[in-house]
């Protein structure tokens, strides 16, 4: 046992001791991060009021702008955009709407200006001076008739490219002259909201317990696990049959096996090498976890989040059991053939159908996202070699009834039992034979008779 | 311990691989704080015998006992085994490989430290200790293998071609080492193709071909065993001498000394008196023995 702790520590350390591992480590949650957090804390970064002049020939106009501009009815607008988007906005969520909202609101102050008897030709060039004095940042011309023909509302900005404030203005604006038509036309604008209140189409599944279940983000979030397990399954059975093959290249196999079993040997291999990637998978999972808990708190990227599957920690445990599973299924393969070929290209070129196999079981998880309790679903979901890339993805976007789950861990233990049996055998031979590559009914052979 | 204790006993081992048969019907003994020369043309058997005795493999007929216990896993850890073709982790430090190693046979970190530390200050290579195998000379890496192989202590030391890849200085270094294991009573098993070396350094030697026993024994028997009672003689006069039968078998002149065959149960001291007697005046009289080369070639060249 002791051996096998040695065996087990040694591989691991190979591993997560090297800066590669770090580097594979890290860069994944800091790309994620890069493209998600840096994005939401540089827009949240307030910029400076935008110092406005407002000038209304019609004088009907302004009061409606400055009332739409305000604190309070730019919160409410955007509070009510993110209700459309998100069906149930938690409490915190809400407050950081709102927040958020005041933020944006908070970017305008109305300078005052008299405008009364000079010319618009007048009014623009004391503005444009005003500008250039930097006295004001922008100034709105509101034609006296907004209905004629030639109405024209002129805006100017120092800070053109100021599209958060632009964009307000231009809302606040546009809602003013639509409630002055309304008003013109005694129409209440209430029932004109009402009526043209757009149709909501939610798409949701329903799954075996009737409980609702938002489907947009599904295939995303389905897609980007099984995507995951196939990378680190790849690369961790490679992994494997390098360290195979670089103790059978080097000779360090005779001496290893003259002081420990084969068996004790290859499992402490598997078993080093598959908990530095269940390290890595777990910080992968941890920035993921934290990754969407640090953007669903921000308002804007919360509409977005809101529609992913909701990760129970249950989930969690079933995707590591699985990648686990799956570890040591194509694992034990590749730590086979490691110790049939004499050189790496040489396990390159041998470990292509398991390769293959690997990546039919992630093609398979797209028919599983598509319809999760179709027949196909099911077989493939319990299979071993396919069910630790189909079933995970089965269980994010339709958890399968228990039984199904444990049968699938049943049938993959068997698998690995049967596998890291016929690999140690092979192992044990395999690994003593230098020069060259053993052919299959040689290992054959070996199988018998080890 | 005593010298007539086996550590080792093979007894009447076979191997086969399909219809090969690697080794037939071997046995031989290994006494305690005695060095054992395990001799034998390439193929003869002898990587397999020595992976059956480190429990690498199992034998299909016939037992090897340690110890004076039948070979089982947890002896492995009183062997230290040195195999011919032997290599090292390329990316790792020596230290972290030596480490490993030791916990392998079961030593406890913090002593193997110790050891790690006290072998790589005797081989020069302290200042090694973090480098990795890649830095090394091959003989530097020879070195370091052979403190993997002794780091737990062993009781028996295995070491095929220990020698090969090292200069002179550390061919002798190596051998004092040697000397020092032998001194402390633990046995050593030496396999080479250096006849030379073998004579110098074993005191029991086994020599086998196409996987069977040729010869064994102590140094000095199979020697004496392979004496053919030959002289050589440098002298002058006594010529007359070498016409009795009695004594000599056969005299063969060479160019600057005669080799004499003696007669059987002949006395050399017998002759060297009737030589003096006759008035030569001898400048060489000498008893020739076999080399281990002259009987290593005689053996296996017959066998063909």
């Amino acid at each position: 046992m002791r051996k096998f702790l040695a065996v087990v520590k040694h591989e691991y350390k190979k591993i997560v001791y090297k800066w590669t591992f770090l580097l594979g480590t890290l860069l994944f949650p800091l790309i994620g991060a890069c493209f998600a957090v840096i994005p939401a804390i540089i827009f949240s970064i307030k910029g400076e009021p935008t110092r406005i002049v407002i000038v209304d020939q019609g004088n009907k106009i302004s009061s409606r702008v400055r009332e739409n501009l305000s604190v309070d009815k730019i919160a409410a607008k955007a509070e009510q955009a993110a209700k459309d988007a998100i069906k149930d906005l938690n409490a915190s969520q809400n407050e950081r709407v709102k927040q958020s909202s005041k933020q944006m609101a908070e970017g305008f102050i109305f300078v005052n200006y008299d405008a009364a008897g000079k010319s618009p030709e007048q009014i623009r060039t004391e503005l444009t001076a005003k500008a250039v004095a930097d006295e004001i940042d922008a100034y709105l011309l509101v034609p006296g008739n907004i209905d004629a023909a030639d109405a024209k509302f002129e805006f100017l900005s120092r800070k053109a490219g100021d599209f958060v404030a632009g964009d307000l203005l231009k809302d606040a604006l546009n809602d003013a002259v639509r409630s002055q038509r309304l008003a013109d036309a005694n129409i209440d604008e209430k029932i004109v909201s009402s009526l043209g209140k757009r149709v909501n189409i939610d798409t949701k599944s329903i799954d075996e317990t009737g409980r609702e279940k938002n489907s947009d983000m599904l295939l995303a979030a389905s897609f980007v696990i099984g995507l995951m397990i196939y990378i680190t399954l790849a690369i961790y059975g490679q992994v494997i049959m390098g360290a195979v093959v670089e103790e059978k290249e080097t000779r360090i196999a005779e001496i290893l096996f003259s002081s420990a079993r084969p068996f004790t040997l290859m499992l402490g291999k598997l078993v080093g090498v598959g908990l530095a990637g269940l390290t890595q998978m777990s910080i992968w999972i941890a920035s993921v976890v934290a990754l969407v808990a640090f953007l669903s708190m921000q308002a804007d990227m919360s509409q977005m989040f809101a529609g992913l599957p909701h990760l129970t920690p249950l989930m969690i445990g079933y995707f590591l059991l699985f990648f686990l599973l799956g570890y040591f299924i194509y694992a034990s393969f590749y730590a086979l053939v490691g110790s049939m070929v004499t050189t790496v290209q040489e396990g390159g070129q041998f470990s292509l159908p398991v390769t293959m196999i690997l990546l039919v079981g992630f093609y398979f998880c797209f028919a599983v996202i598509r319809d999760p309790n179709s027949n196909l679903s099911f077989w493939v979901s319990i299979a071993p070699f396919l069910a630790p890339l189909a079933m995970p993805v089965r269980i994010i976007a339709e958890t399968p009834p228990f039984w199904q789950i444990a049968l699938s861990v049943a049938l993959n233990l068997l698998a690995i039992a049967g596998l890291v049996w016929l690999a140690s055998r092979v192992y044990r031979v395999g690994m003593l034979m230098y020069g060259k590559r053993a052919t299959i009914p040689e290992v054959l052979k070996w199988i018998r008779q080890a | 311990m005593g010298n007539s204790e086996a550590t080792l006993r093979v007894d009447n081992v076979t191997k086969r691989f399909g219809d090969f048969t690697a080794v037939e019907g071997l046995s031989f003994d290994v006494r305690a704080g005695r060095v054992f020369g395990f001799l034998g043309p390439n193929g003869a058997g002898k990587t397999t015998t020595i992976r059956m005795i480190v429990g690498i493999t199992a034998p299909d007929e016939g037992k090897i006992e340690l110890f004076g216990e039948r070979m089982s896993p947890k002896m492995q850890d009183r062997i230290g085994y040195l195999p011919e073709e032997r290599g090292l982790y390329k990316k790792m430090k020596i230290v972290d490989q030596l480490r490993y190693f030791a916990a392998l046979k079961d030593v406890p970190q913090s002593v193997a430290d110790k050891r790690i530390d006290k072998w790589l200050e005797r081989m020069n290579l302290a200042e090694w200790k973090n480098k990795k195998t890649t830095d090394l000379s091959k003989g530097m890496q020879q070195k370091i293998q052979f403190i993997s192989t002794v780091l737990h202590d062993p009781d028996l030391l295995i070491l095929d071609e220990p020698f090969s890849g090292l200069d002179p200085v550390n061919v002798e270094f190596m051998i004092d080492v040697m000397s020092e294991f032998k001194s402390q009573d633990k046995t050593i098993i030496f396999s080479t193709h250096l006849m030379e070396t073998a004579e110098r350094l074993c005191n029991d030697i086994l020599l086998i071909n196409k996987s069977k026993k040729v010869i064994s024994g102590s140094l000095r028997e199979v020697k004496a065993s392979y004496g053919k009672n030959l002289i050589a003689l440098r002298a002058v006069g006594g010529e007359a001498m070498l016409g009795d039968r009695s004594l000599v078998a056969k005299a063969t002149e060479h160019s600057d000394e005669i080799e004499i065959e003696l007669a059987e149960n002949a006395d050399p001291q017998a002759l060297l008196k009737k030589l003096i007697e006759s008035g030569a005046n001898i400048s060489k009289f000498e008893k020739v023995e076999p080399s281990l080369n002259d009987i290593f070639i005689d053996q296996i060249g017959g066998v063909k």
